[in-house]
């Protein structure tokens, strides 16, 4: 087993801001026809609030010095077993609800010859090496993916800037509560970071608050842009189609010069990889193996499982492709399981 | 203990076998004791005329009248004499420095022997090494012998703060090796993990830094990259040095070892600190461009060829559409065949005596390049493209070993995955970097962990009174409470 290092919470905050961004690369119509691009933005703020909201929680055991994995090294047995299970099993149902959507838009708008499973199967490979490296590393490697995204970024808004076509319409606040649910569903999935804080944090070292809080703003400056650009670049072209960032990639170019999609696909799967090694990362800890190479293999090895059920059984599928599933186990890791041992632990130092 | 000069010798012989090189020369003291003595020396290893004058004639000319034996010891040691180099050692000590070029000087009834440093064996001069050749700065390179590498450092830190720290490694071979650091700046914790990693090489000989420098490395990181520097300059060394850098000199080789080794340095130059800061910039982004393009350019030519021809424009397709379809092999093959034809080319102009190397060339890039593409067993675009990869990984030659092997797998990842293959093995690769640590310093310090104060020596050189303000030490780099 591996000791892990202390290492800067900024960075640790940098990469999760990197995985939250990751969710609007794959977006797929996760979003409502109808409403306007103004009432997205609203949706968009309300939701990262309530994200920040699911950080706070995590930061008041970080204060403390503790996260909630090793809260759960003083509890009792069956207790500790049953938390980890749910942690465990969280942990690997958003392993799956990344990896589906990006083996098929792998396969289904970049290289239509690959198989997703073997797609799947090299990046889990490829994870599991990260994973055994530690938390530590893939913060590193993060600062990397950093400078991709800002490049991808650059490059895909910069070529969108001379197709923009500035709608009036769009500017105008319209859409109805079921758009605002679904608008709003969508953009809580980064809240699934709130989870990896909840159980990694306790590897960093000088945490503020304001770090999360600033993590969330750029993500939510990165998926206004992407939503800008998508509705005013490509607009209804882009709707019509699958996986609108990819089309947005696709479109972007400055003259002649082309062919952004591979940049994007780079960053996108450098996202995934990421993800799924800190979840990998976050599994091993939970059952106490930090580092431990056969416990991240089986994991990674379930995680393939039920990747490939999910892929081949359209009804598992469905069941990884939902975002309201997602933030409610989300909210339940990273808001009430962390509460409710912050109230105990508050009664026990009373 | 009183040591008998004839037991001494008796014993020194067994040990050397009747080794051809062991001089004896036993002579008798103007004493009324008629006191034996004996001088032990390696044939070749000192300057006998030196050994002659300051010690051999002194003791046969003096007269040391009834002295005892002790007395006769330190009126040899105090008195006759002259040279300036005089040790007290015991038996025990004996082997090693008659080998180090020593004389070693007996005395029947002694309780310790002389070792006069009298050496004076044949070396290479100091002169610029060719591996490391520089525009504007010194001129002189390390050579074989630790005494002179030592003077060269002196020479250029003429302070009390400089500290050489002697150790021996190697069972049969004695070798001395050197530590060198400046006492206020080297981290007490890195010199402590130093010496035990020294401490640990069980070799029976070793005979160049090359050998000690796996046993300085961290275990369970990645060894593709080196995590030790090496340099044949003392200027840079002393620059190191002041860093909080270690130096570990190895005799009897001019490559003086440095750690920690950090990545952003195979990108720094002793030039650059003479040359002005945007030129010193420019040089460095050349450097890192290079350093991309010898490691990606194959593969990725492999990947659009073989997977994503549309990403080629047009003009380009068509050319190399055409002169691919000439050749028989795969793209594939064709980009790892011509590579490693070239690093056999590369291994034997590098073998082969220079007279012979024209000859080589002309072989390698008429023969073999110009008839392979005219006969079409090769496509131009190819050749072009390995060409042109090879020659930036000359930029940074330090990393030309981890560079080859890299754009290898590169190429075959490329052929097999394509262009997304490559992603995924660039992300290895990163995560391997991110990984590693020389001497627990976090190999990729300055970029991963990122630190905006150390940027000013990274892709941009600051200028000099930038760099004065504050030296960064290398060992505030560790993310461990241990410095």
């Amino acid at each position: 087993m591996r000791v892990e290092v202390k290492f800067s919470s900024k960075r640790f905050l940098l990469t999760l801001m990197l995985c939250a961004c990751s969710v609007i690369l794959l977006q797929n119509h996760d979003l409502s026809r109808d409403a306007s691009f103004t009432f997205r933005l609203l949706c968009l703020a309300a939701a990262l609030l309530f994200c920040f909201g699911c950080y706070l929680p995590s930061v008041f055991l970080r204060k403390r010095g503790e996260d909630i994995l090793s809260v759960l090294q003083s509890r009792p047995k069956w207790e500790r077993w049953l938390i980890t299970a749910f942690y465990c099993g969280y942990f690997r149902y958003t392993a799956v609800y990344f990896l589906l959507p990006y083996t098929d838009m792998f396969t289904k708008k970049y290289y239509t010859e690959a198989s997703p499973c073997l797609i799947a199967l090299l990046l889990l490979c490829c994870c599991v090496y990260a994973a055994f490296k530690g938390a530590n590393v893939i913060t590193r490697f993060g600062i990397f993916l950093f400078v991709l995204a800002m490049v991808t970024n650059v490059m895909l808004f910069g070529g969108s800037l001379s197709s923009l076509q500035m709608d009036a319409d769009s500017l105008v606040p319209r859409g109805t509560l079921g758009d605002f649910l679904r608008d709003a569903g969508y953009f809580l999935t980064p809240c699934f970071t709130a989870v990896l804080f909840a159980c990694l944090s306790g590897y960093t070292r000088n945490f503020r608050l304001r770090q999360p809080l600033i993590a969330l703003g750029f993500t939510g400056l990165k998926y206004a842009l992407v939503l800008f650009f998508i509705t005013f670049a490509v607009g209804e072209y882009a709707l019509r189609q699958d996986y609108q960032t990819f089309v947005l990639s696709r479109a972007a170019h400055f003259g002649s010069f082309s062919g952004f999609e591979s940049l994007y696909m780079a960053l996108a799967t450098m996202s995934v990889f990421m993800i799924i090694a800190l979840l990998l990362c976050a599994m091993a800890k939970a059952v106490n193996r930090n580092g431990s190479l056969p416990v991240i293999v089986l994991f990674a090895a379930s995680v393939f499982a039920v990747h490939f059920a999910a892929a081949n059984f359209d009804s598992a599928k469905e069941i990884f492709n939902s975002p309201s599933l997602l933030n409610l186990l989300s909210v339940i890791a990273a808001v009430v399981i962390p509460l409710f041992y912050l109230i105990i632990g508050r009664k026990r130092y009373a | 203990m009183n040591y008998s000069v004839k037991e001494i010798t008796e014993r020194l012989q067994a040990q050397f076998a009747g080794s051809a090189d062991l001089s004896v020369r036993q002579f008798t003291l103007k004493s009324k004791a008629k006191r034996s003595a004996a001088l032990y020396t390696i044939e070749g290893m000192v300057d006998k005329e030196g050994l002659a004058q300051s010690s051999l004639n002194p003791l046969l000319v003096y007269d040391f009248g009834s002295q005892t034996a002790a007395q006769t010891y330190q009126t040899i040691l105090h008195t006759v004499l002259a040279s300036s180099d005089v040790t007290e050692i015991t038996e025990e000590q004996l082997i090693a420095f008659i080998t180090s070029g020593f004389a070693v000087l007996a005395l029947d009834g002694a309780e310790k022997l002389l070792a006069i440093g009298v050496q004076g064996y044949a070396f290479r001069g100091v002169s610029e090494p060719e591996s490391e050749v520089v525009q504007r700065g010194a001129r002189e390179g390390f050579t074989e012998p630790l005494r002179v590498n030592m003077s060269l450092i002196r020479r250029r830190i003429k302070s009390p703060d400089l500290v050489f720290e002697q150790l021996t490694v190697g069972k049969t071979s004695q070798t001395q090796v050197m530590l060198c650091y400046l006492k206020s700046a080297a981290s007490p914790y890195l010199l402590k993990k130093l010496r035990q990693r020294i401490g640990a090489c069980n070799l029976e000989t070793v005979l160049a830094s090359g050998y000690l420098a796996e046993y300085l490395e961290d275990p369970h990181t990645s060894r593709l990259f080196s995590g030790v520097g090496i340099s044949e300059r003392p200027d840079t060394v002393c620059g190191k040095l002041t860093e909080g850098r270690i130096a570990v000199i190895v005799d009897g080789t001019p490559a003086v070892i440095i750690v920690p080794r950090l990545f952003v340095e195979e990108f720094q130059g002793v030039d650059d600190y003479s040359n002005r800061t945007y030129y010193a910039a420019l040089i460095r982004v050349i450097k890192s461009l290079s350093f991309g393009v010898s490691v990606y350019l194959p593969a990725v030519y492999t990947a659009l060829a073989q997977f994503h021809p549309e990403y080629f424009p047009s003009w380009i397709l068509i050319k190399t559409a055409r002169s691919l379809s000439q050749t028989p092999l795969p793209v594939t093959l064709e980009v790892l065949l011509i590579t490693f034809v070239y690093e056999i080319m590369k291994e034997a102009g590098l073998r082969i005596p220079k007279s012979l190397g024209h000859a080589v060339s002309i072989v390698g890039a008429l023969v073999i390049g110009e008839s392979a593409v005219t006969a079409g067993i090769i496509s131009s675009s190819t050749l072009m493209v390995v060409a042109t990869a090879a020659i930036c990984s000359y930029v940074t030659s330090p990393l030309y070993p981890p560079v080859t092997m890299l754009r290898f797998v590169f190429i075959t990842v490329a052929g097999l995955l394509g262009l997304w293959g490559i992603v995924l093995a660039s992300a290895v690769v990163l995560i391997s970097l991110c990984s590693k640590t020389s001497l627990g310093v976090p190999y990729l310090s300055s970029l991963s962990p990122f630190s905006w104060r150390t940027m000013r020596d990274v892709f941009v050189r600051a200028n000099w009174k930038t760099l004065s303000r504050h030296t960064i030490k290398v060992q505030n780099f560790t993310e461990t409470e241990e410095r």
